[in-house]
């Protein structure tokens, strides 16, 4: 009874997640050994599990069409691709030994996706020391990139780590200070002049946080109207804190959010709940998460009126390919698609359009390519100014973190201004250039497209 | 050169102390002829050291030394603690900030008199052949309260020591604790909690949100220790059985809305998904952990863990490959989303407004109230006897006629029920994802040891413990920018504090 309950006990658990995948055509006569290409994600908490369950999804999605088109080439040879998929569960230490894991037992010839700043920041050290290419498409803290040129704690410039001075990392999504200069002039435009910030305690919301700061005091704004707080990623409880800012003299013009995941559902819907924001006096930013509404609605019921910004152009300019992508994922998972998951699903292209331009399995060739990349997928067109092929950003007085950078992701900030929104029906509101609705910020209580 | 005073008081000093304490007697020692008297003193040349190695450093040690004197001379003790409080006092004087002064006494000469208490207490009482059981936490909780103003009475007058010291020292360190560090948290502009007249209405307001979502904490931990004291063992399928309450009351609401088109309020969802984890609950231990208690299993805590651990990975697998990642949360049980409390007298505001939250001071009551009907339940119906009798002893249990393997079954069921409920009770408040009982899991396991081991009034003291430390941490902290970041660890504080004073947990007992 017992072998027999420990027995359907383990074949259940062991059938459930899935650890590989690979969906391969018949007539492409593919070698007998697949491609893989490793990524990381948070499967498990304390990392975002949400954004990683999308992101495998989107992983195994790339992984189908690429092989759909007979996979990557090398030496006339068509190559199945297979996705390595490692849990990181957010934490550094862990994905240093997945990410090596995938190395040297797996055999990764390159790495696509990864998620959360703490993980990129903790794995690009072991990806560059293994000649692995590396694509992220989410870790976000400006040093992911800026340590290719200059030290980062006690690691050196990457470029310097070689003798042939070849950099294996490279980033699609937006750096940090991207992100935080289109909310701050944002904010700026709307006058604000003090502003609360709660951001998560790790290598994403402290720089990221303080970037913001940064950037509001030199937009005029006094140090001291500008406090940050920091929170624990996985917390639940957020009442100790909102009650502290409640009891201010005075309530923030603005309150920003800096959180990932579901964290950031549970901390913006206490912070309605409160009566801390939105409301006349107070500004309430959420997470890009707000963009998958049908989740943001039913886990934040007062959250009417909150803006957010998203990374990815506007849903109305949404090539085909992100729009099959969109529908899929609405069918899936009942929520718009994240730009992140877009940008993995390029990540994954990218990286396999280098291999067979490359024509070539060996890392440092990959990466030469993927310098070189010129390419069109999901969110525009692929390209990297500032590589070992080109120069570096600081000669054209540009932060060191435009290194090995795609230089277009596009921020918006968005705003919701009906209870039940899908998230590409509420209103751009930041750059003008993509105002929807002729204005910055749409008035608490008031309806733009009312008679 | 107020720099080296600091380096003195922080480094050097207390260095020379540990010198002249631990090495003063043995340096002494092996004189011929001196061996009794020295023996006799050996304790007053270890204080004597001490204090002279803090005050004068290696002066005092060398003239110990040299001269090798039978007895400590005459107000050697007093002169030495008079100088090491001159410095100190001069070292605070000194400091440009008050915060310095008082962060200094919180890690640093707090804690070393503490250690230097606990350390030359007992040996004194010892020495004089007394009673030395609470010794050595008197030691230390009167060297941290107020060092040598404790310390030395305790050396002279070495008076007899009871239980009742350690209590009201351990409050005098309480409240030295919270008076120094009020005295600091007054520099700093963001903390509201303490010595400022008006922040009453705020630090009620901590104190209602620490208590309400304590009683919610307490609500998820008492499962848990109903099993371990009736089973004898930890179940780590507890966190699931908890989200899949949750779950339960989601589906429930769902169905209703999208099948028959009915809004159901979620006070509902409760006892379908206590059924459903009691059912789920009662067949997993009747399949898989009852072979354990008939020895069909070697290495039965082993075999626990694993079966549990992984029952509860398949259920998280299960729900998370059936529901998705996509977090969910139910509508209110009250159509009121907060309402305000102003306490006034001759039309003079005392405390207010206090801000309730609807949902969470309704799930706080009826986490209350679920616990009393439980501890009712236990002592006043024959089969909560019959739980607790075999709780007790299981074999006396069974010749009284109560079978204890129906017991076991019944115990793993309403443990699995009370998750279960208190999953349903929160999903109006917390999203939920299908994870979301590792999270809590471990606070569970906190609230249950510091409670004590199988004691539900245990984990009803012990969540409201943890939830008030979370939440005062939280809210009262100064220099606010990190203190929520650091809410678990101020739960984590005072369980330490817990298990070192009382290792059993404060209700500590392995029976009901």
């Amino acid at each position: 009874m017992i072998k027999k309950g420990m027995l359907l006990l383990l074949l259940l658990a062991l059938s459930l997640p899935g650890l590989s995948f690979v969906g391969a055509q018949d007539d492409c006569n593919f070698a007998e050994e697949t491609l893989k290409i490793g990524t990381l994600m948070p499967l498990s908490a304390p990392g975002a599990v949400l954004s990683g369950e999308q992101m495998r999804w989107i992983i195994l999605e790339a992984v189908e069409d690429i092989n759909e088109a007979c996979g990557v080439t090398v030496d006339g040879q068509n190559w199945a691709v297979e996705a390595i998929i490692g849990d990181s569960e957010g934490l550094p230490e862990r994905s240093q030994a997945v990410a090596e894991r995938m190395i040297f037992e797996d055999g990764v010839v390159a790495m696509a996706g990864v998620f959360h700043s703490a993980v990129g920041l903790a794995t690009m050290g072991v990806m560059q020391a293994n000649a692995i290419p590396t694509v992220f498409s989410e870790p976000w803290n400006d040093n992911v990139t800026a340590n290719g040129i200059q030290p980062y704690g006690n690691a050196g410039a990457r470029v310097e780590s070689n003798e042939e001075g070849i950099d294996y990392i490279f980033r699609i999504s937006p750096a940090s200070s991207m992100t935080s200069k289109a909310s701050v002039d944002w904010l700026l435009y709307l006058g604000v002049d003090d502003v609360v910030i709660v951001a998560e305690n790790t290598d994403y919301g402290v720089p990221a946080a303080d970037k913001d700061k940064e950037l509001l005091i030199a937009g005029g704004l006094d140090e001291d109207n500008v406090d940050i707080f920091h929170i624990e990623l996985g917390q639940e409880d957020f009442l100790p804190l909102i009650d502290r800012i409640l009891a201010r003299p005075t309530p923030p013009d603005a309150i920003k959010t800096q959180i990932t995941g579901e964290t950031a559902l549970n901390f913006t819907n206490q912070m309605t709940e409160a009566g801390l924001a939105p409301n006349e006096d107070t500004i309430c930013i959420t997470n890009q998460n707000a963009y998958q509404a049908d989740a943001y609605w039913s886990t934040v019921p007062d959250g009417n009126y909150c803006a957010f910004f998203r990374v990815g152009i506007v849903p109305a300019l949404l090539t085909p390919v992100a729009q099959a992508l969109n529908d899929d994922h609405y069918a899936e998972f009942g929520a718009d698609i994240a730009s992140f998951a877009l940008a993995t699903y390029d990540a994954v292209w990218l990286v396999t359009d280098a291999i067979t331009r490359a024509n070539s399995l060996d890392g440092a060739t990959i990466a030469l390519e993927i310098e070189r990349s010129d390419v069109e997928l999901s969110q525009g067109r692929y390209h990297f100014p500032y590589t070992t092929q080109t120069k570096s950003p600081l000669e054209d007085g540009l932060p060191a973190w435009m290194w090995h950078q795609w230089p277009d992701p596009a921020v918006t900030m968005m705003q919701f201004f009906r209870t039940g929104q899908r998230g590409p029906e509420a209103a751009v509101i930041w750059p003008p250039a993509y105002w929807t609705h002729d204005t910055a910020y749409i008035e608490y209580g008031t309806d733009p497209e009312a008679e | 050169m107020m720099d080296w005073w600091i380096v003195w008081l922080l480094l050097a000093g207390p260095i020379w102390a540990l010198i002249g304490g631990v090495y003063i007697p043995r340096l002494l020692e092996p004189e011929e002829g001196h061996a009794s008297e020295l023996h006799e003193g050996d304790a007053s040349y270890r204080l004597g050291g001490a204090a002279g190695g803090f005050a004068l450093g290696p002066l005092a040690i060398g003239y110990l030394y040299w001269r090798r004197p039978v007895r400590m001379p005459r107000g050697w003790l007093t002169t030495s603690m008079l100088l090491g409080v001159l410095l100190a006092s001069i070292v605070a004087f000194n400091l440009p900030d008050i915060r310095l002064a008082v962060l200094l006494w919180l890690l640093l000469a707090g804690p070393a008199w503490a250690i230097f208490g606990a350390y030359i207490t007992p040996r004194r009482y010892r020495q004089l052949g007394l009673d030395d059981t609470q010794a050595l936490m008197i030691g230390a909780l009167g060297g941290f309260a107020a060092g040598p103003l404790v310390l030395a009475p305790l050396w002279y007058e070495a008076p007899k020591l009871s239980a009742r010291w350690s209590s009201w020292l351990a409050l005098l360190s309480g409240w030295q604790l919270i008076a120094l560090y009020s005295f600091y948290a007054r520099s700093f502009d963001d903390t509201f909690c303490f010595l400022y007249p008006g922040n009453v209405t705020y630090v009620s307001q901590q104190l209602i949100n620490g208590i309400n979502i304590g009683l919610i904490y307490a609500l998820m931990a008492v499962g848990l220790t109903l099993i371990y004291s009736v089973q004898g063992v930890v179940s780590f399928t507890h966190a699931q059985f908890y989200m899949l309450g949750g779950y339960c009351s989601y589906w429930l609401l769902e169905i209703g809305a999208n099948s028959f088109g009915i809004t159901i309020n979620p006070l509902f969802g409760i006892p379908v998904a206590a059924v459903v984890t009691f059912i789920i609950g009662a067949v997993f231990e009747r399949l898989l952990l009852r072979p354990m208690h008939l020895g069909k299993v070697e290495r039965i805590h082993e075999y626990a863990i694993l079966i549990t651990f992984g029952f509860g990975f398949f259920l998280e697998s299960l729900v998370l490959s059936t529901q998705g990642p996509l977090p969910v949360k139910v509508g209110r049980y009250l159509d009121v989303r907060r309402f305000e409390l102003v306490l006034t007298a001759d039309r003079d505001r005392i405390i207010g407004p206090l801000r309730f939250l609807g949902d969470r001071t309704f799930t706080a009551l009826i986490g209350l109230l679920l616990i009393l009907a439980l501890m009712y339940f236990f002592r006043r119906t024959w089969t909560g006897r019959a739980l607790r009798a075999v709780s007790m002893d299981k074999q006396a249990a069974a010749v009284a006629g109560i079978n204890p393997l129906n017991m076991n079954t019944l115990a793993f069921g309403l443990g699995a029920m009370l998750a279960g409920i208190s999953g349903a009770a929160l999903i109006p408040i917390f999203n939920f994802v299908p994870w979301i009982g590792q999270i809590n899991a471990g606070r569970a396991y906190i609230i249950v040891v510091l409670g004590g081991l199988g004691s539900i009034p245990g984990a009803l003291i012990g969540g409201v413990i943890v939830g008030l430390m979370e939440t005062m941490g939280s809210g009262c902290l100064a220099g606010g920018d990190r203190a929520a970041a650091y809410k678990d660890v101020y739960g984590l504080l005072i369980f330490a504090l817990v298990l070192l004073i009382k290792p059993t947990g404060l209700f500590g007992r392995e029976r009901l």
